[in-house]
């Protein structure tokens, strides 16, 4: 569905992707996995046009997404859930959720349509709804970031990292909503650094190290153990 | 004690004009997170196209309020390009040296074109004095004082109820935030540019007509009292633009009374330095979103 070739991108001199390659496939979940550091983030704002890729393409179908910009990115249905939520902490839930439609050509009441679902979808961001979004936990802001994504009517959710930073038993609820989300058909790009959880959920998986995809593969043929603890671990063999 | 609460009427109504100067730049820095220093000579040049008007055609005040709000509008839109559009966006510094360079270049263009010392400005003569109880109120400070108060109830009313004020708001909020929400960052930017410019006419066009005459040292002036309005009132918060003008017109109408014009600057400039060092938050403050880490750092 999103074909990612040879994607280069640098912060300055530094090179943090360095001819990145992979696809996320439709009705599915892909999860790109990678230590600190590896790149993940950057390819996630470069799909998202906030950071400019040096070369290489991605074609959503028939449309090339290098060189546009984020808005359009999100016009197009390629939506993000940031790495730590990045919540308007200063508007409320319900405003939160409404600044996700914005790309939307929206029809009279449809917002107001998928608003009542998302906040169906999570009865704790309904509780919450007149609230600043800056006083959720971070759980909550979570939610409240997929909420605001589910509002663009995603083609396609990059997620990074939505456990980061959460207790055990959040992540867990975090991962549910994931694995519920891909059961409904959508088609989901997770970035984790947790790769035991998402490749319980996972359909395909991508392993990056200093800005190479070094595998790439399907959890439930491949023996994946060994691959990520090499990751991991930091050991790593001349590929 | 009548001359206590008379000031603090004649404070309130020019620390009004105050607070749109602040509420102008405050909206450029919430937004941008870049200080606008021509804003003033945008006004500036703005005041002039009405002088302009009104010494050639001796237009009515409606047509010269109009040529006053679309002069700033026009100068405020080339600051932005050569200031903001066409300089990157987290370069803070850069874009404050060349708006002081267009500052500058805008004072200058004025000057030449406007070479007198002042020039006369239409004002609200016709209308009568106010009387309320033993306390009067000019006229020109009423209009001062109610046209801010609508400005300001329809700026809220535009941030809070309508989708553009949402689309401000977020880029406010959290400028990567608002990107990944789908809100085209540029073209949100350039219109609050140009809502600030129309609101900075508005308070320069109250302020010329109160005085009857202008000189070019306007643009200065307005640079001042807004940031200095807006340094009280808390930076980035609307709500302190106001408060901070407000504050400001008393503090002054009350020193000018009792201390002269001298005493005046002297305590304005006090007011600040107090306001820096007891409140640097502002009076009203706000939990810092302006200092708030983006997320991503661009290239
Ligand atoms: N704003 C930045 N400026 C310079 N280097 C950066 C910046 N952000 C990330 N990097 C570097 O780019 C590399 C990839 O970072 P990132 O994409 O955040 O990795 P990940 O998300 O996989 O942890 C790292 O080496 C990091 O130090
Ligand atoms: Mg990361």
């Amino acid at each position: 569905m999103l074909e990612i070739r040879d994607i280069r991108t640098s912060y300055g001199k530094i090179a943090a992707l360095k001819g990145v390659s992979l696809e996320i496939r439709e009705g599915g979940l892909t999860c790109l996995l990678g230590p600190n550091g590896a790149g993940k983030t950057t390819l996630i704002w470069t799909i998202a046009g906030i950071l400019k890729a040096q070369s290489g393409s991605m074609r959503l179908g028939d449309d090339e997404l290098a060189g546009l910009k984020p808005h359009q990115i999100v016009e197009k249905g390629v939506v993000t859930v940031p790495e730590n939520r990045l919540v308007f902490p200063e508007m409320t839930v319900t405003e939160n959720l409404v600044a996700g439609a914005f790309s939307r050509r929206r029809q009279k009441g449809d917002v107001a349509e998928d608003l009542d679902a998302v906040l169906d979808r999570f009865p704790r961001l309904r509780e919450r709804a007149s609230q600043e979004a800056g006083t959720l936990s971070g759980g909550e802001q979570q939610m409240l970031a997929v909420g605001r994504a589910l509002m663009a009517r995603p083609k396609i959710l990059l997620m990074d990292e939505p456990s980061t930073g959460l207790a055990p038993i959040i992540v867990e609820e975090i991962f549910e909503i994931i694995g519920q989300l891909r059961d409904e058909g959508r088609t989901i790009f997770l970035v984790e650094q947790n790769a035991n959880l998402a490749l319980d959920y996972a359909d395909h998986f991508y392993l990056l190290e200093q800005g190479h995809v070094t595998f790439g593969g399907d959890p439930a043929t491949v023996d994946h153990d060994d691959l990520i603890a090499r990751a991991y671990l930091g050991a790593r063999k001349a590929s | 004690m009548i001359d206590l609460v008379q000031n603090m009427l004649d404070g309130l109504a020019i620390g009004s004009a105050y607070g749109l100067l602040a509420l102008g730049f405050t909206l450029i820095f919430g937004v941008m997170r870049r200080l606008n220093m021509a804003f003033g000579s945008s006004i500036l040049v703005g005041i002039f196209a009405g002088a302009w008007l009104h010494g050639q055609w001796a237009a009515g005040m409606i047509p010269i309020f109009a040529a006053t709000v679309a002069g700033a509008v026009v100068a405020s839109a080339y600051v932005e390009r050569m200031s903001f559009a066409w300089i990157r966006g987290d370069a803070a510094l850069a874009s404050m040296a060349s708006s002081f360079a267009i500052w500058m270049q805008l004072e200058e263009l004025v000057a030449r074109a406007f070479p007198q010392r002042s020039y006369a400005f239409p004002t609200f003569e016709a209308l009568p004095m106010l009387e309320l109880g033993p306390f009067f109120l000019r006229p020109e400070h009423a209009a001062m004082f109610l046209t801010a108060a609508v400005l300001v109830a329809a700026l809220h009313w535009l941030l809070t109820r309508t989708l553009f004020g949402l689309r401000v708001r977020t880029l406010s909020d959290s400028r990567d935030a608002a990107r990944v929400s789908g809100v085209d960052v540029g073209r949100v930017a350039v219109l609050t540019f140009g809502l600030a410019a129309a609101i900075g006419g508005v308070a320069g066009f109250l302020i010329a007509a109160t005085d009857g005459q202008i000189s070019t040292k306007l643009g200065m002036w307005a640079t001042m009292k807004g940031l200095i309005a807006m340094v009280i009132g808390g930076l980035g918060s609307l709500r302190g633009a106001l408060v901070g003008g407000l504050v400001l017109g008393v503090v002054e109408a009350q020193a000018q009374w009792y201390l002269g014009a001298s005493g005046r600057e002297i305590c304005t400039f006090a007011l600040l330095f107090a306001a820096l060092i007891l409140l640097p938050q502002g009076l009203v403050g706000r939990k810092d979103t302006l200092a708030r880490a983006e997320a991503v750092r661009r290239i």
